[in-house]
């Protein structure tokens, strides 16, 4: 408050002073403004900014109308033409440019500009009465406040239901009383067979050995507690499995628009955000409690346990790395991070507030600039220079780092020192002695990371011109969220820390909330919120609103563990329904949204993907590193056919190079996430160029001709054979009786065809034809 | 609710038309299931029905072609009357006058450079604005501010908007394609949807680094040979139908079926429709194939016209990135100007002996202009507040010259327009109200024009 009442103060006190100093005018400044000033502003602004109209909430015909400014703020400071923004406005030179469709004649610039250096002087003006510098508390309306989402979490009791021999979890409860309410069942369980292909897509993103399948299918004969246990069994052990980790993080990235390069104007490459996209691997294989994962993301550099690392979640945003304005390039970064944050953690739309308080949700113009301030404290840049130049932090202990820093020195030194020597001899042994000492500096990785700088309390931006400033708005939280305390943020800390505090705490409505719904969306392709980045007004309401609130309790009281809410869900009866169609329900409910069953759905890119390497055993399982051929910092490098193209290798999609602005096309045409964008829930088309990638792309023939190859090699299998292990690899079922004659059939005909036109291996292309038309079906790119 | 028969009539032919899942959850005003790409009524009775944009990658200067200056020419050395901006790319030094010849042409009398002696044949079809002015000093946001409307953020581009608002005319051809579009500079957020779906991505046919004559459509091709491919695809077929009887109804499922058919049918017409060989010897000349300076160009004019004549609603063309003359500008004017010339005056005139030109809108222009002072001894510096564009065709009044730009063609003086100003008057030439085309994202309706723009209705015939 004391702060606050300084700014007003001050704010006062340079109003006055504007009035202060402008002279009294004498003869000649009177004669002036008659002549070259009065004329110019009654000709060219009146009509728009006068009595009649007030276009902006401006007025010009008084020196205090002037003063005490429009919309966008005062229009000028008397003396400092360039501060004015009534200049700024004529020279056309910002984002106000007046005449809006006209620029003002040389000479009439000149004058303006010339009087306001003067002083403004303008005769007989009045004393400002008052100018308006208050911090208006925000004003938000009840529907606002009693917004469903903003309201504290409440676990609610489990439904009674009438169906109980149904419900294997809570969460069985909720969704079976909202089918019975609607006179709905829920699909039978599906088989073992469906269920296990289900499991491993969802929890690992490949497809399930066929000894597995074999051996879960009989574990699952019987009664259904064997299936449970059986299923339990299995579970636990993808869990455990790195390739987790591989599937899960993916998620993660998508919501943190993760890329190896720059996009924008500059597309250089992030040699080291490779490092990040490892932490987040090794964040959900190691089940890092979830509210941890968030501080560490936000501000790991200033946690005891220093995970630097883990804040490039804040540095590797598309950023506009040649804007010759560095004031807007800082302000534009700041909101690309701001966004970013509101969206994956808390489903809010901050980006809205930078150039008026949201006109949907509760969050102010100086709520927005409150956080920015808070990251307009914390350095991500190095400068803002063209071309700009984003912060690395060496990535090690404490010890490491210093023992770098001793070591660069002396080599520093060293080089000094050689330029002294004169001596021959000497200088031989100096050099010698470098090369040594170059050839021993300790391997330092670099992250893309934050640290804290200065702290600065940002002024609001008016309408998001950081050439118009309004009032200050001093680092803090935003204010709807009442029940939640504002950590003070002291004068020399950014206030990072405790943003990501105050967002992990355990009572905070969103936090918990958004990554349960957000949990549920990646195992069911639907959130409870189906606007999983939107819990704002205008998101959707929850299906399920007492199943999400439980959710977000169980989830806290677990200690925020993902792995124990994916255990809840995926050995829930809900989740192991079948996919079967009942015209009754469709007609009632065909969305799907009560879950009366299981919906299908298609692989992701790098599902998809992964799995032809995987049929065609010859997927690499090596982890983590990366596979960017390419420098830090330099362009992303062109290749003969101008696109950067080394993709052809055979680990999984995810450490693939991610590049902005030129992605994978394979992984593009099955709607890969546009990595400039924070986004929880891809896109699933179904378009022709998806079609024609099987059908032409080169992995697909690739690996369909190993996989064939592999088959036909094995004496041990005859034909028939081949045709069961296809299909039970690919789709986790043994073809019927029919299905085998018509295959064999299929690659007969394809055979004698090819040896119709003298091809040389027929049979081996054949078999390949066969498995291509496999990995096409809908039958295996469709999870059940 | 759509009827399962009608989804399935609506979705059976479309190009990228089949995504039936994916329209994001917050814009779900078109019922599941319905053609996102199925042409669409505009707002209002429209002049134009595509778009064809010449894209000169660099930003050609105004002064050396289409804005002609006399005191430039007069007070060629003396220093800048006035006041530079605020933020500039590079220092540049006194005023520089154009090394070209200007002179008036056709019954308009508009004012051409000699760069440029057949696009000056055309002049008076051409409306000439000459008080463009954009944001951005940089190749990056300038061209992203005039492809999407935003220097600041990745936004959907002009073409994905214009799609997203119209569809398209041929449900076998994308409805927004970029021949050769630049790598560099934003690269594909200059022809990408961003938040909309993918089904508005703008389709490239190769890129700046290709050739016009090797560009093609990804895996539009495979080494499959066509007969064993249809056998694939009918087995497919049967093995995906059968599928439907154990999981009942499902619209994508059988969208996915057709999407197949769909594939091999543009596998089949889309190098025919690239091959320009069944173009007479006259036309291809008429665009300049027959020289090697322009036959890369030339080709690629004649291209956007088979495509125009097909329907396809947005075709961008690029002129990759040589307009830069921060050096050797009054060579690499000339040749720029050289290479593209003849295929643009070829363009508009096919399309004009076509019938095309009455509802194609054609437009010309960079991402910037460049300065009237002098960077170097021969050289130019980014300008974007100041620079020209031209438009032909449909709804414009041709042989216009509109807006002005100050004494010395620095700052655009009278009737600026502005890229948002070009963006609404391009939707409102295409029948679109630029304030109502929105698309919600992130809790917000975002248009291509933000939150100005103004029809430029000086230009309108």
């Amino acid at each position: 408050m004391r702060r606050f009442t300084l700014s007003l103060c001050t704010l006062l006190l340079s109003a006055v002073a504007v009035l202060g100093q402008a002279p009294v005018p004498d003869a000649a400044a009177r004669k002036f403004f008659e002549t070259n000033v009065r004329p110019v502003l009654a000709n060219r602004c009146f009509q728009c900014h006068g009595p009649e109209m007030q276009k902006g909430k401006l007025r010009v015909d008084s020196l205090s109308a002037l003063v005490q400014g429009g919309r966008s703020g005062s229009a000028f400071k008397a003396g400092k033409p360039d501060e004015s923004l009534l200049i700024q406005a004529i020279r056309h030179d910002g984002l106000v440019q007046m005449p809006p469709k006209m620029k003002l004649p040389a000479k009439e610039i000149a004058d303006l500009t010339a009087w306001i250096k003067m002083g403004a002087p303008w005769p007989d003006a009045k004393v400002v009465a008052k100018i308006d510098t208050k911090d208006h508390e925000p004003v938000f309306t009840k529907e606002q406040i009693n917004h469903w989402a903003f309201q504290p979490v409440k676990k609610p009791t489990t439904p009674t239901v009438k169906n109980a021999d149904w419900v294997r979890s809570p969460i069985d409860a909720f969704v079976l009383a909202g089918l019975e309410a609607k006179g709905l069942k829920p699909a039978p369980t599906a088989d073992a067979r469906t269920l296990i292909r289900r499991v491993y897509f969802d929890l690992i993103g490949l497809p399930p050995p066929v000894e597995v399948v074999e051996v879960f299918v009989k574990d699952c004969e019987g009664a259904g507690a064997k299936r449970g246990a059986a299923l339990a069994k299995v579970v636990d052990e993808l869990l455990a499995s790195p390739r987790y980790g591989e599937r899960w993080a993916r998620h993660w990235l998508d919501l943190v628009r993760y890329a190896d390069s720059n996009g924008m104007d500059e597309n250089l490459v992030f040699g080291n955000a490779w490092r990040y996209r490892d932490y987040v691997i090794a964040a959900f294989n190691s089940d890092k409690p979830y509210d941890q994962f968030v501080r560490e993301q936000i501000a790991g550099d200033l946690l005891k346990n220093q995970e630097i690392t883990a804040t490039g979640f804040l540095c590797i945003g598309p950023k506009m790395l040649a804007e010759d304005d560095p004031v807007k390039m800082e302000m534009d970064i700041i909101d690309e991070q701001l966004d970013t944050l509101g969206r994956a953690f808390l489903g809010m739309t901050f980006g809205c507030a930078r150039c008026h308080d949201h006109k949907y949700d509760p969050i102010s113009s100086s709520d927005y600039y409150a956080l920015a301030g808070i990251l307009k404290s914390t350095k991500t840049m190095d400068n803002f220079r063209v071309v700009a130049r984003w912060q690395e932090r060496p990535n090690g202990s404490a010890g490491d780092i210093e023992k770098a820093k001793v070591h660069t020195k002396r080599i520093a030194e060293l080089k000094e020192e050689i330029k002294k020597i004169k001596d021959v001899i000497d200088l031989k042994e100096k050099h010698a002695q470098l090369a040594k000492f170059e050839k021993m500096t300790p391997a330092m990785s670099e992250a893309m990371a934050v640290s804290d700088a200065k702290a600065t309390d940002l002024r609001i931006h008016l309408r998001g011109n950081h050439l118009a400033l309004g009032k200050e708005a001093p680092r803090r939280f935003p204010r709807v969220f009442t029940s939640l305390k504002q950590s003070p943020i002291d004068a020399v800390q950014s206030g990072r820390l405790q943003f990501a505090e105050w967002i992990t705490q355990p009572e905070h409505p969103l936090t918990s909330r958004v990554m349960v719904n957000r949990l549920w969306h990646w195992h069911f392709g639907t959130g409870l919120v189906r606007t999983v980045d939107n819990f704002g007004l205008l998101g959707d309401k929850p299906s399920h609103p007492e199943l999400l609130d439980w959710l977000a309790a169980q989830f806290v009281e677990s200690g925020w563990s993902i792995k124990a809410m994916h255990r809840a869900i995926v050995l829930s009866s809900t989740y192991q329904m079948s996919g079967a169609y009942q015209e009754g329900a469709f007609q009632i409910d065909p969305d799907n949204r009560l879950h009366w069953r299981h919906s299908r759905r298609r692989l992701e890119a790098e599902a998809l993907r992964d799995s032809l390497y995987v049929l065609a055993s010859s997927l690499d399982a090596s982890v983590g590193g990366t596979l960017f051929v390419a420098k830090n910092r330099a362009y992303v490098p062109g290749y003969p056919n101008g696109i950067y193209d080394k993709y052809d290798i055979p680990r999984r999609s995810i450490y693939l190079p991610v590049i902005r602005s030129a992605g994978y096309d394979v992984l593009q045409a099955f709607d890969f996430a546009d990595p400039s964008f924070s986004s929880g829930e891809r896109a699933t088309t179904t378009v022709a160029p998806q079609a024609l990638f099987l059908m032409n792309g080169k992995i697909v023939h690739e690996q369909t001709r190993i996989w064939s190859a592999k088959l036909l090699a094995e004496k041990t299998l005859d034909d028939a054979g081949r045709v069961r292990r296809i299909y039970t690899q690919a789709l986790g079922r043994p073809p019927s009786e029919k299905e085998i004659t018509r295959s064999l059939e299929f690659v007969q005909r394809i055979e004698s065809e090819l040896a119709r036109a003298k091809t040389a291996d027929s049979r081996s292309q054949a078999w390949q034809s066969f498995c291509r038309v496999i990995v096409s079906a809908n039958e295996f790119v469709y999870v059940e | 609710m759509l009827t399962r028969r009608r989804m399935l009539q609506s979705s059976a032919l479309g190009f990228a038309n089949l995504a039936l899942a994916g329209l994001l959850s917050e814009s779900r005003a078109q019922p599941v299931g319905a053609n996102p790409l199925a042409p669409r009524a505009p707002h209002f009775p429209a002049k134009a029905k595509r778009v064809i944009f010449l894209f000169m990658h660099g930003g050609p200067s105004q002064v050396d072609t289409f804005d002609y200056k006399p005191l430039l020419q007069r007070d060629d050395g003396r220093p800048l009357p006035f006041a530079r901006p605020r933020v500039v790319s590079s220092v540049t030094g006194n005023l520089l006058k154009s090394p070209f010849r200007f002179a008036q042409h056709g019954q308009s009398g508009q004012w051409v450079s000699e760069v440029f002696p057949h696009v000056a044949s055309c002049v008076d079809d051409l409306c000439i604005i000459r008080s463009m002015h954009g944001s951005n000093s940089r190749h990056g946001g300038a061209l992203l501010e005039l492809h999407t409307g935003s220097d600041t953020f990745v936004r959907p581009a002009m073409g994905s908007w214009i799609t997203y608002g119209l569809g398209t005319e041929n449900q076998n051809l994308p409805g927004f394609i970029t021949i050769c579009p630049t790598l560099t500079h934003g690269g594909v957020n200059n022809y990408a949807s961003a938040f909309m779906p993918a089904i508005y991505h703008g389709t490239p046919i190769g890129n700046a680094a290709t050739s016009s004559e090797r560009a093609t459509i990804p895996f539009i091709a495979g080494p499959t040979p066509r007969g064993i491919q249809r056998m694939e695809l009918d087995f497919l077929a049967e093995m995906n139908r059968e599928r439907l009887n154990h999981t009942g109804p499902d619209a994508a499922l059988e969208s996915r079926i057709a999407s197949f058919e769909l594939a091999f049918r543009m596998q089949a017409a889309a190098p025919e429709l690239q091959d320009i060989s069944s173009e007479s010897r006259e036309t291809q000349s008429l665009y300049g194939l027959d020289q090697d300076r322009t036959r890369n160009f030339g080709r690629q004019c004649l291209m956007a016209r088979r495509f125009a004549e097909r329907g396809v609603r947005f075709i961008q063309v690029t002129h990759s990135y040589k307009w830069d003359q921060h050096d050797q500008l009054h060579r690499d004017v000339a040749n720029n100007a050289l290479e593209v010339d003849k295929p643009i005056a070829g363009l508009i005139k096919d399309l004009k002996r076509r019938g095309l030109l009455e509802d194609t809108l054609v437009v010309w222009g960079g991402e910037f202009g460049r300065t009237p002072t002098a960077q170097g001894r021969d050289g130019r510096d980014h300008n974007p507040q100041g620079f020209t564009m031209w438009l032909a065709g449909a709804g414009i009044k041709p042989g216009l010259a509109y807006g002005a730009t100050d004494d010395y063609g620095y700052y655009a003086q009278d009737d600026k327009v502005h890229f948002h100003d070009l963006h609404a008057t391009i939707l409102h030439l295409l029948g679109l109200d630029h304030e109502r085309l929105t698309f919600r994202y992130a809790g917000r309706d975002f248009r291509l024009t933000d939150v100005s723009g103004e029809v430029v209705n000086g230009i309108l015939a």
